[in-house]
């Protein structure tokens, strides 16, 4: 019986539901003017938690793509077991290999094929299984040429490797690609790192007949080799058998050369040999990804090879079909459903045989395990740019609740007298409800296809309003139906839930009551208004104390920090937007202060009395409010963040190019360079920056840097370096014999600015020679000089076959005979030696304890004996360095080796005592604790470092005696600097900055004007841009080059990465446009609404004698005092929240420092834009008056008896 | 001192259209209070908001103390609102946030009297109406014969010569109906400045205390004074 119920109520709605519907549409058409607030509420909620749902989803598929950019190809498809004679489903024919390959295209989601020879099958499991290591690549093993020599020098070792992943191989591979990898998507993917200028992914024939072959950059830099070049003979390795254990097995009889490699196994490799190619590309190395293939390897085709070479190398399983996948059919909602649908692809592939050979093949996926490495860092990413984006959605469910009511309002009298007249309350609600639907559903597609449309361009920013279309990067951002759901139900959801409760509250209510005009509106919960508000101003207090110097701010507990940090900016905003919205309301009032006894508003003064006082006047006040605050916010902090990213990149390159040459240069040398490798005659100014070691009277010893005169037009000076607010006053201090401290510098000086002294000891300020606190001190350089007083008698060295300790002992007495400096028995403890070139030079017997060598090269010198701890040997060089003590090995205790590079040093001694982050350890191995094997290397003559080998078989060495004079200056001290641009900041805390002419006074003329340096900085003002990068990458192919770094490449990479958390300044973008959009869009609304609402008023105003123009004046003063009051207070509260939030970005700045590695060495100095802010307003104000005057004059053109008549 | 001519109106458009008022014709003196009556729906309120400048008619002439208007658009007769007719509605229509005082004198100040002049007349008003201890009240703050009480004082201050009045007792009772004709009739028949009060109700009991009463049907006027019509005594009193 009950069902029978059911089943005809649902029959029935059913049969309704089409007139019932179109009755709402109608409803809601007519009613479209009150429906207008819900319209806009549900179209901005939606707008927005679409757009930041849509661009996690494209954060998520831009990573991808920009991840996927690391390695040209898909997927590795190799045959499903190793081939052996005895098995079937493989073959080593080419043609059978190539038609598997056109078999494999048919599928829509393969693009490419070509059959490479290369790393061996790994034949299952994953990223992490064994078997994924045991594969090897072809290494390369030499490359000769009868006219380049230096071919003989080239390593193919690839340390870099090691720390890039799991240990499969250290050694440099090749890979022989077939003819489809020089046509089509593999051409376009493998070609478009070929470095402009440096030759170019060639067609299959031309690669065929002249035996092509492309090099990495830094390859081709080592041999000095170019396009054209024509190679004797390439050698190769390939692997015919391996042993698991590691060890050399001695009963292992293997053809060719036996090795172990760190992954466990040894290897026997026979090697191969190409002959008589040609460089045809040199192209930049990819950074490194995913370690399925070898990365940067030599690149030539297999047609370069005879048939049966070939056979050999897929006989023992060094064949694969590299292979390119239509990466836009990636399904981007997820990066979970990005993996299952290549794993499906890969089911699809493999459960098929090819060709009539029944070929089975294994398909091993490169994407996807990129997939699973960007998941965490994209997750924080993620976390953070939802966050900043809490404000926007609040404003936006705000705008939509606040319309509802409003909108819902204007129904109470409608429902109350719908029941009069007996209608039921199912009936009245369901009729609300579906107008209500049909208005919510309506702006909520539109509001989620414009966010679909918009993401592309919102992850495109390259800075505040900055946008650069995507290149090579197809985002298709589309919601998954999970998340559409979300969208729907955060605003259609909410809209009806809220509609719901709210027309049920009116059919609860007295009809009575409902009928009555006036309703009493609940008062608001002030004290819960102030809370937030005063927590939030803590927040931004603290900040501020923080920004302008102070140790801790208000409170130095972390986890409150962390508190304040999180939801200060969020409370500061709501608590104070809604009290603020009440000094808002009483805008009318605070403008008739100004305006009152002007003939603008004589007639019409009393009737702005009590105004201000309705809900829907104070609902407007606090929209405004939330709106202008957040474009205020996104626009400061916008422009700050883009200003910031462009800081930290002339800070990090100094002007638009930094190299490092490899022989010290002068202007002219680097300008010839710079010139041959641009291919005309560039218009260039350059500085370099040279640093000293100063010594104080009191023994302290300094790193100098010397800012040349002229630097002015060559570095990009920000305020924030020198001491003062102004760059040029700054300079211009310099030019005298003057100097400046890092903070931590003036401590040990105990001068002013180190902040030791409380408050006033420390600022931005540049001190004036009348100024107390400009103190005048001395500083002595010392000169070191070498007498070569003549050549010794000649050592005879024998290789004895018994070659042991003491052999060694003896040897090392030679070696330091034999070295060109001699700076042994020598107490240098806790000397400056920092920056200088001190290869070759024997410590012996010195103790250098406490010393900083931070920066030098020490490589071949000679520690016998010597006291090394508690030194500073940061970013230094000791390859092949000997440390060596005669009584067992040299614990050396306490010395930071931060960066330091110890590969190939030799000897006897403990490094587990000291800081080793990031350095090379011995094994050439990069470690980030300090955790290099404890070295004790049993002498042999194998093991020796080159350079002693070579010194040793020298007939000659070399006596001198080491000079030194002091030169001693006074310097008066002009205040605090941060950094130079160009210079890395990590030391300058702990050093002095001089200029020329302190610098010429300390060493004099003489040395000045001799002077050439390695790094130079440099200004182009005519190469910019991408032009830039290219000529960058191709000093960085130069051979005369060891590095080079370029602004443009820097900015996108801290852009991306750096300074700001990757996408932010998409994000504030976007709120600055949806904020504004949304403040003259609800500026509109409102206005209409609560225009509406006054039909009445005017039409009474109108009919005891007011004129047109005195009800506009009226309206448009009371509403624009409104406006104005609250745009003013908003941005206000903007300008206080942008500074609460710079709080928020230093607990994530400092969340990214430990997991992206990267850090922000501006400060972030809130930039405010006014121009944009007033731009911003003026639209609003322009937007309030033009909705003013429209809907005022619909008002006042409406049917005056009508309205009089209330109906 | 009002009279009317021939005046039309109608509204809606082709099978739609409905002429409420077809040719009123229409005269009154100063100081008479004229209760119009009629069915619902006859043109009474159409009639009134055409004389007080509401709605145009789209024929005819009214001509109230030499202004002449009637097809005028309700922008074009500001004048007529501020300094001929004074309204007073059924639902009083007082600005809701304004007090008792500042509700007449917005009203004067609106009309272009200068604020303190406007004050003083205000006050004057309503103490004329019976509200001198009233004045800084809000409407909420009011009853509703008090309301209604503030309106005419609104309606009276700047020395209208004609009142409208659109039921201006159908949502009092019965004895603040009376105490509002009260006024009205001590308004007409004061001998220094009497003022006209053109009244529609529905309340025949109201209408027959008026010094005449106006029958609109069909669109004309029926009967210039029902009373003779009823046979009833009295009529013009001057």
């Amino acid at each position: 019986m009950n069902d029978e119920k059911f089943f005809s109520r649902m029959n029935r709605k059913i049969r309704d539901f089409p007139s019932n519907f179109r009755i709402a549409t109608l409803g809601a058409w007519r009613g479209r003017e009150r429906g207008l607030a819900v319209i806009a509420g549900v179209f901005l909620a939606s707008l927005v938690i679409t757009t930041v749902l849509a661009y996690g989803v494209g954060l998520s598929q831009l990573f991808l793509a920009e991840s996927l950019e690391t390695e040209p190809f898909d997927a590795k498809i190799e045959f499903k077991k190793a081939p052996t004679y005895e098995s079937d489903g493989w073959t080593n024919n080419t043609t059978t290999l190539m038609e598997t390959c056109d078999e494999l295209t048919l599928n829509v989601e393969i693009t490419d094929c070509t059959v490479i020879l290369g790393r061996q099958g790994i034949h299952g499991g994953g990223f992490f299984n064994e078997d994924f290591v045991v594969a090897q690549p072809l290494e390369m093993r030499s490359i000769s040429s009868s006219t380049n020599e230096l071919w003989n020098n080239v390593s193919f070792d690839y340390p870099e490797l090691e720390n890039s992943g799991p240990p499969i191989s250290s050694m440099r591979g090749i890979r022989l690609l077939g003819p489809e990898a020089f046509d089509g998507e593999l051409a376009d993917r493998l070609g478009e790192q070929i470095i402009f200028g440096l030759g170019n992914w060639s067609t299959a024939d031309e690669v065929e007949n002249n035996r092509g072959v492309f090099l990495p950059s830094n390859i081709a830099s080592e041999a000095q080799a170019n396009v054209g070049d024509e190679l004797d003979e390439v050698t190769f390795a390939y692997v015919i058998d391996r042993k698991a254990g590691g060890a050399l097995q001695g009963d292992w009889d293997c053809e060719g050369t036996i090795d172990s490699g760190d992954n466990g196994y040894a290897y026997c490799r026979m090697n191969m040999t190409l002959t008589n190619l040609t460089i045809m590309g040199i192209y930049e190395p990819w950074q490194f990804g995913n370690p399925t293939l070898a990365p940067n390897p030599i690149f030539t085709t297999w047609t370069a090879l005879d048939e049966l070479d070939k056979q050999k190398l897929i006989d023992n399983d060094h064949m694969y079909l590299g292979v390119t996948i239509d990466r836009a059919l990636l399904p981007t909602s997820s990066t979970d459903a990005a993996s299952e649908w290549v794993e499906d692809l890969g089911m699809q592939i493999e459960s098929q045989n090819y060709t009539s050979q029944n070929i089975e093949l294994f398909y091993f996926d490169i994407i996807g395990g990129t997939i699973t490495f960007l998941e965490i860092f994209l997750g924080l990413v993620q976390a953070f740019d939802y966050i900043i984006m809490i404000p926007i959605v609040v404003l936006s469910l705000s705008v939509l609740i606040y319309g509802l009511v409003l909108s819902l309002e204007q129904r109470r009298r409608e429902i109350a007298i719908h029941r009069v007249i007996g209608a039921t309350s199912n009936g009245l609600q369901g009729m609300v409800l579906l107008e209500l639907a049909v208005m919510s559903t309506f702006a909520w597609i539109a509001g989620y296809v414009l966010a679909i449309a918009v993401v592309p361009l919102v992850l495109s920013s390259v800075g505040f309003m900055a946008f650069e279309s995507l290149e090579n990067v197809e985002v298709n951002p589309v919601l998954g139906l999970g998340s559409t759901i979300i969208t729907a139900a955060a605003t259609l959801g909410l809209a009806l839930l809220f509609g719901r409760s709210r027309s049920k509250e009116f059919i609860e209510l007295e009809i009575e009551e409902g009928v009555k005009k006036v309703r009493e509106v609940s008062k608001p919960k002030r004290w819960l208004h102030w809370l937030m508000f005063i927590i939030g101003a803590i927040a931004a207090t603290d900040t501020w104390l923080e920004m302008n110097g102070s140790e801790d701010g208000l409170n130095s507990n972390w986890f409150i920090e962390g508190l304040l940090g999180l939801f200060g900016p969020f409370l500061l905003w709501i608590g104070g937007a809604l009290l603020l919205g009440r000094i808002g309301a009483k805008g009318p009032k605070i403008m008739q202060l100004f305006l009152g006894k002007s003939p603008l508003l004589k007639d019409v003064k009393r009737g702005l009395k009590g105004s201000g006082s309705t809900e829907s006047i104070n609902r407007l006040s606090v929209i405004m409010l939330l709106t202008l605050s957040i474009v205020t916010l996104a626009a400061v902090q916008g422009y700050t963040g883009t200003l910031v990213d462009e800081y930290t990149a002339s800070a990090t390159v100094g002007s638009d190019l930094q190299i490092t040459t490899e022989q010290p240069s002068n202007f002219s040398e680097v300008q010839n360079i710079l010139n041959e490798v641009y291919g005309e005659e560039l218009l260039i100014s350059a500085t370099t920056i040279t640093s000293i070691a100063l010594e104080t009277e009191d023994g302290d010893s300094f790193q100098t840097w010397v800012i040349l005169n002229g630097t002015r037009g060559v570095l990009d000076w920000t305020e924030q370096s020198l001491p003062g607010k102004n760059i040029d006053t700054a300079l211009e201090s310099y030019e005298g014999l003057t100097f400046s401290a890092g903070e931590s510098a003036a401590y040990i000086l105990d001068i002013w600015g180190s902040g030791r002294k409380g408050g006033d000891d420390r600022g931005d300020e540049l001190l004036s020679s009348s100024d107390i606190r400009s103190e005048n001190l001395t500083f002595t350089w010392t000169d070191i000089d070498f007498d070569f007083s003549g050549i010794d008698e000649e050592i005879e060295n024998e290789t004895t076959p018994e070659f042991g300790f003491e052999q060694l002992q003896f040897l090392l007495e030679s070696y330091s005979e034999s070295m060109e400096i001699d700076l042994s028995n020598l107490d240098l403890q806790n000397a400056d030696l920092s920056n200088r070139d001190l290869s070759g030079v024997d410590f012996s017997g010195t103790n250098l304890s406490g010393a900083n060598l931070s920066n030098s090269t020490l490589t071949n010198s000679l520690f016998g004996d010597t006291n090394l701890d508690n030194v500073n040997f940061k970013d230094s060089n000791l390859s092949n360095a000997i440390i060596f003590n005669s009584i067992g090995p040299n614990f050396i205790l306490n010395s930071d080796f931060t960066n330091a590079n110890l590969e190939g040093s030799f000897g006897l001694f403990n490094l587990s005592f000291s800081d080793l982050t990031n350095a090379t350890c011995p094994n050439g191995a990069v470690t980030n604790t300090s955790s290099c094997d404890e070295l004790m290397i049993e002498p042999s003559i194998e093991t020796l470092p080159p350079s002693f080998t070579e010194l040793l078989f020298t007939d000659a060495s070399f006596s001198f005696e080491v000079m030194t004079t002091e030169y001693n200056q006074s310097l008066r001290y002009i205040g605090v600097h941060e950094f130079i641009p160009g210079i890395p900041t990590t030391t300058m805390a702990d050093t002095l900055v001089i200029g020329e002419t302190s610098w010429r006074a300390l060493v004099g003329d003489d040395t000045a004007n001799n002077f050439s340096a390695n790094t130079w900085i440099i200004k182009i003002d005519t190469v910019q841009g991408e032009e830039l990068e290219a000529f960058r990458a191709n000093l960085d192919a130069d051979s005369r080059i060891s590095s080079a770094m370029d602004w443009s490449s820097k900015h996108s990479e801290v852009e991306r990465s750096g300074g700001l958390i990757f996408g932010t300044q998409g994000l504030l973008s976007l709120q600055f446009v949806v904020a504004s959009i949304a403040a003259v869009a609800s500026a509109f609304v409102f206005l209409s609404l609560v225009l509406n609402q006054r039909k009445r008023e005017l039409a009474v105003l109108q009919a005891i004698g007011a004129s047109p123009n005195q009800i506009i004046r009226l309206v448009l003063f009371e509403i624009l005092s409104i406006v104005v009051v609250s745009m003013f207070l908003g941005i206000l509260l903007g300008m206080a929240l942008a500074l609460s939030f710079n709080g928020l970005f230093s607990v994530f700045g400092f969340i990214f420092g430990i997991f992206g590695g990267s850090e922000t060495i501006i400060d972030r100095n809130l930039v405010w834009p006014w121009f944009e802010l007033a731009l911003v307003s003026l639209t609003v104000f322009v937007a309030v008056v033009v909705a003013l005057l429209s809907t005022t004059r619909k008002a006042l053109k409406s049917d005056l008896s009508t309205v009089l008549k209330g109906e | 001192m009002l009279e009317i001519n021939d005046l039309h109106r109608g509204f809606g458009t082709g099978s739609n259209r409905i002429e409420v008022l077809k040719g009123i014709d229409l005269k009154m003196k100063r100081g008479e209070l004229v209760a119009l009556m009629g069915p619902s729906g006859c043109g009474k309120s159409t009639l009134l908001n055409i004389i007080g400048g509401l709605l145009a008619a789209e024929k005819g002439n009214i001509k109230l103390e030499e202004r002449n208007y009637g097809i005028k658009g309700p922008s074009s007769v500001v004048d007529v609102r501020r300094h001929k007719v004074g309204w007073i509605f059924q639902d009083f229509h007082l600005l809701e946030h304004l007090t008792a005082l500042d509700n007449v004198a917005m009203a004067l100040e609106i009309s272009g009297t200068p604020t303190k002049e406007a004050e003083k007349k205000a006050k004057q008003a309503l103490i004329r109406v019976g509200l001198g201890d009233r004045m800084t009240h809000l409407p909420e703050q009011l009853s509703g014969g008090q309301q209604q009480r503030v309106a005419i004082a609104r309606a009276i201050a700047g020395e209208r010569p004609l009142l409208l009045a659109d039921e201006p007792t159908g949502n009092l009772d019965i004895s603040t109906g009376k105490d509002v004709l009260q006024i009205f009739k001590d308004l007409c028949h004061t001998d220094k400045d009497p003022i006209s009060i053109l009244m529609v109700t529905h309340d025949p009991e109201l209408a027959s205390k008026a010094d005449r009463m106006l029958l609109l049907k069909d669109g004309v006027t029926a009967a210039s004074d029902i009373r003779e019509a009823w046979g009833l005594e009295g009529g013009e009193e001057e």
